[in-house]
């Protein structure tokens, strides 16, 4: 289990993480989002014990993260980094080798050659790492960073430069892991593998700015847009849905009414009377649900308001 | 121990699929070896005079002391060979400098250091198998022209002198100060290498290093500097003592975090 408990992370006057608090637990997989420079990687950092917080604390499986049970805790976790760090010279088998060595594996050899199956790179075990494709490092960095069977994994855009159908073999990994009882935190900028992957995501802009399961996250941005499906054409009803106040367009043989920051809960069962009244045959009535993208969107956007403000504020 | 083991071993692969860069140690060893034959038997036949007639030469190859069984020629070759001999420990390090200063700021650049850090290896194993990644090749090489130097002794050398040069002297020179000596100066480019943001920079101040073994080399032959084996065997001991201080002071000095967050 990760926990993280006020992270605080200052580089001289800039300000990286702050007053970063969550928990990862067993069994779960939570996805941080968050623009260029929001402190992700700063975050993971930090949980890696590759640097320090300026406050706060960071507790692994219940072992506080500090400068004497850093180099033990690092046994207990596999840190995928950004770039994937292959020593270009050496082949597969020897970079997966040296880590094996230097997680201090009893069986190192056995241990390569299972990471080397498990990721389908036994073919390709004595290619020297410079001649491989940029998946192909991903896959192998990935490998070294399961291969000595962490309980807690930190994985820094996992599948950044993958095709779909490797992207999908990271993603079924990552899902037995889960089910094996690993904590897994994911850094990325990919939405829609948040959404697939992630039990909950954590929007981070410097801040925790939200953790929530994704379909909670999506319902906290209410759209104010209401669908609405009936038999036969949509257009046939525009005269009943006039009477409220909401803008109507039909698209794709749906209506959308927009009640903007209007009553779309009080008015909906008023429209749906109406609608059932006037003859419809009514198939389907539901809140327009927002993308993931659309809550992150907003959230980011929110804060950097909140930051210029704060700046703007600080200067009067 | 598993931890050093398993990076000297990647070090010596990637220098193994990298042998250009051993290239300045062979080249230095290769000098280093031809330099004493030549100057102790190729120039003296050309010249037609042998080393004895030269008063200079007789009277610093005093300072080994007297060698009953030594020719006044043969003291001489048996000073020079003496004198070469830590000359000849010594350059090969000179020729390693390169790859030492390179270690920590290269797999920065090479973005390897990252991962390497997540791992639970400590600083002073890092460091530890850093230098050793660079002074095993080294001595490795130096090992082999040691085996060429003394067959060359005792083929072309006059009689009795490589007898003499069997002795806890040379033991000494061969087995302690010339891998102290290693030890200490490739540290040293190891403390610059992670202090330094660019491998430019590191070179430049690991060619500094060198200095101290052009003293040393010129200290040698003027005569002025001749250690008895006693007295190697505490310079050997004091570098041992050194490369150990070297290695906890790097430690302290190696910063992680401005390493991995301040260097591009």
């Amino acid at each position: 289990m990760i926990s993280a408990s006020h992270l605080t992370r200052r580089f001289d006057a800039r300000v990286a993480v702050d007053d970063v608090s969550f928990e990862v637990a067993k069994s779960e997989i939570v996805a941080i989002l968050g623009p260029n420079g929001a402190g992700k990687t700063t975050t993971l950092r930090m949980l890696a014990g590759l640097i320090e917080p300026s406050a706060g604390a960071v507790t692994i499986d219940g072992v506080q993260l500090t400068r004497a049970t850093a180099n033990s805790l690092r046994a207990r976790i596999g840190f995928l980094t950004e770039a994937p760090g292959l020593w270009d010279r050496l082949t597969v088998r020897e970079n997966l080798r040296v880590y094996a060595g230097l997680y201090g594996l009893a069986v190192p050899e056995l241990a390569v050659n299972h990471a080397l199956e498990q990721f389908e790179l036994s073919d390709r075990d004595a290619t020297a790492a410079a001649e491989l494709s940029k998946g192909m490092r991903q896959k192998v960095a990935l490998a070294r960073t399961l291969m000595h069977d962490p309980p807690v994994l930190l994985l820094d855009e996992p599948t950044s430069g993958l095709d779909p159908e490797i992207r999908r073999s990271v993603r079924n990994l990552l899902e037995e892991r889960r089910r094996a009882g690993c904590s897994i935190l994911v850094s990325t900028h990919n939405l829609d593998e948040a959404e697939r992957l992630a039990d909950r995501v954590a929007v981070l802009d410097r801040r925790l700015l939200a953790l929530d399961r994704p379909s909670n996250l999506r319902q906290r941005l209410t759209t104010g847009r209401l669908v609405v499906r009936v038999a036969g054409d949509p257009k046939t009803i525009l005269p009943v849905v006039r009477r409220f106040d909401a803008e109507a367009l039909v698209n794709d043989g749906l209506l959308i009414l927009n009640f903007g920051d209007g009553h779309l809960e009080r008015d909906t069962p008023s429209l749906v009377s109406a609608l059932v009244g006037a003859g419809a045959r009514v198939l389907e009535v539901r809140p327009e649900i927002p993308a993931l993208e659309d809550v992150y969107l907003h959230l980011v956007a929110d804060s950097s308001r909140q930051i210029v403000d704060g700046a703007k504020a600080e200067r009067s | 121990m598993r931890r050093i083991r398993a990076l000297i071993g990647k070090e010596l692969v990637d220098l193994l699929r990298n042998r250009a860069a051993l290239v300045p140690v062979v080249v230095v060893t290769l000098v280093s070896l031809i330099m004493p034959f030549m100057i102790i038997f190729v120039i003296p036949r050309l010249s037609g005079q042998t080393l004895a007639r030269d008063p200079d030469l007789a009277r610093v190859s005093r300072v080994v002391g007297a060698h009953g069984s030594l020719a006044a020629d043969g003291q001489i070759q048996y000073f020079l060979f003496q004198q070469f001999l830590t000359l000849f420990l010594m350059t090969p390090i000179t020729g390693a400098m390169a790859l030492a200063s390179h270690s920590i700021v290269g797999e920065k650049q090479a973005r390897t250091l990252e991962p390497l850090l997540a791992t639970p290896i400590t600083t002073v194993e890092l460091l530890i198998a850093k230098v050793l990644g660079a002074v095993l090749p080294t001595l490795g090489i130096s090992l082999v022209g040691l085996a060429v130097y003394f067959g060359g002794i005792a083929a072309f050398a006059a009689p009795g002198v490589s007898r003499a040069m069997v002795s806890a002297r040379t033991l000494l020179l061969i087995t302690v100060v010339g891998p102290g000596a290693a030890l200490v100066a490739l540290q040293a480019a190891i403390v610059i290498s992670s202090r330094v943001n660019d491998a430019r920079t590191a070179q430049q101040f690991g060619v500094l290093l060198i200095i101290p073994l052009i003293g040393l080399l010129v200290a040698q032959f003027s005569g002025s500097l001749w250690l008895s084996a006693t007295a190697l065997g505490f310079i050997g001991l004091g570098l041992f003592g050194v490369w150990i201080l070297l290695t906890l002071v790097s430690a302290a000095l190696f910063q992680r975090e401005s390493i991995l967050t301040k260097w591009k």
